[in-house]
């Protein structure tokens, strides 16, 4: 770093995703006072701490790429897979919601949006991280490609830490406030949980948030 | 790098064969045009310019390359004989199925490597990919935990 300046600026900048809400949340499941980019990057890092552990992995690497795997959304905008084909109308919101993300456009289309979206984000890393030390813009670019490819045992299992996270504040809104299409994410969680440990923390997670939800939704 | 064996069908080999030259080849161009950039911006405050998108670029090219040496050299190719239909759900098929008796769904069964959910390509690891491996055409399957989610096969083809 050439100036301790440098490193003000990266905390301001690192600080507004402390007030940035996850878009999933306010423009698809209008959920109220909703978590922060930040919030969820807390939760990822200390399941990382604590999984990470227990799968005896490089504790060092997996806690560093939970807290940097979001850095880029200082810049990127956070997308959610319903983008292309979301209604402004929230009553259409609500009916596209019941669907998997992935049967409402074509695969190429999907396939689009995934580079599209690495792209930006990349860019948006590499505009974050352009005045911090040589050493560390390596380490931090290093460890978001390998979380982002799923390329390294760090990576893939922080990947699924991320939408463990995802999912555990989902039912915890289900059970708060409704408005989530819970069988649906189990059904998704299903499908990306690979690592035998999560697959159990799955069951769990999914055995905690099966009874109904205590509020009444009638209005 | 993780040491492990891929699983791949021989399109997806290709499509890694292919990536792997196109990176090598736009490394090799990076590295020069780096070198250049250096030579001429030796000066430490110049550093922050134009040389450090270029040092991320490179940075980026020279992970994927690495990425894509494991994979080729830890791959292995699944042999469909593609000209059969397949009888039983394996690694590289399309499987078209029925969820909860509701709605319709169809995914290709993938190693863990390439597996996207959102892409439709589920992995063998994968709670539904493991209750789905081995099964044929008109068998349902239940992955249960506490929620409960049939899955009745309708029809698999390769990819």
């Amino acid at each position: 770093m050439n100036d301790k300046k440098d490193l003000i600026e990266f905390l301001i900048n690192i600080g507004r995703l402390k007030r940035k809400k996850r878009k999933g949340w306010t423009v698809l499941h209008n959920i109220k006072n909703s978590e922060s980019t930040a919030d969820h990057i807390f939760r990822v890092a200390i399941l990382a701490w604590i999984l990470g552990q227990e799968k005896k992995l490089n504790l060092e690497k997996v806690i560093k790429m939970a807290l940097i795997h979001d850095i880029c959304e200082v810049y990127a905008e956070d997308e959610t897979p319903y983008d292309p084909v979301l209604p402004k109308d929230r009553k259409k919101i609500k009916e596209i919601i019941k669907k998997r993300s992935r049967t409402l456009y074509s695969l190429k289309e999907r396939e689009e949006k995934l580079k599209r979206k690495f792209e930006n984000e990349f860019k948006a890393l590499k505009k974050i991280t352009s005045k911090l030390p040589r050493k560390l813009r390596k380490e931090m670019i290093e460890l978001w490609l390998e979380f982002e490819n799923r390329s390294t045992k760090e990576g893939k299992f922080v990947k699924q830490l991320d939408k463990m996270e995802n999912l555990l504040q989902a039912l915890e809104y289900w059970k708060e406030q409704g408005q989530i299409q819970r069988d649906l994410w189990i059904i998704a969680a299903r499908e990306w949980c690979i690592d035998p440990l999560l697959i159990e923390i799955l069951n769990e997670i999914d055995k905690k948030f099966s009874k109904k939800r205590k509020f009444s939704t009638k209005k | 790098m993780e040491e492990k064996k891929y699983h791949l069908t021989k399109e997806a080999f290709n499509k890694y064969k292919e990536e792997y030259k196109k990176i090598k080849e736009e490394l090799r161009k990076k590295r020069i045009e780096m070198k250049e950039s250096r030579d001429e911006l030796w000066r430490p405050e110049d550093l922050n310019c134009d040389y450090e998108p270029l040092e991320s670029e490179l940075i980026s090219l020279e992970v994927r390359l690495k990425e894509l040496e494991n994979i080729l050299k830890n791959a292995i190719i699944i042999k469909n004989n593609k000209e059969n239909t397949p009888k039983k759900v394996t690694v590289g098929t399309k499987v078209l199925v029925k969820v909860n008796g509701k709605t319709t769904d169809e995914f290709i069964i993938v190693d863990s490597l390439e597996s996207n959910p959102f892409l439709g390509k589920i992995s063998v690891e994968s709670p539904v990919g493991k209750a789905l491996l081995g099964k044929s055409e008109g068998d349902t399957v239940i992955v249960q935990s506490a929620t409960k989610t049939t899955y009745k096969i309708l029809k698999i083809s390769y990819e």
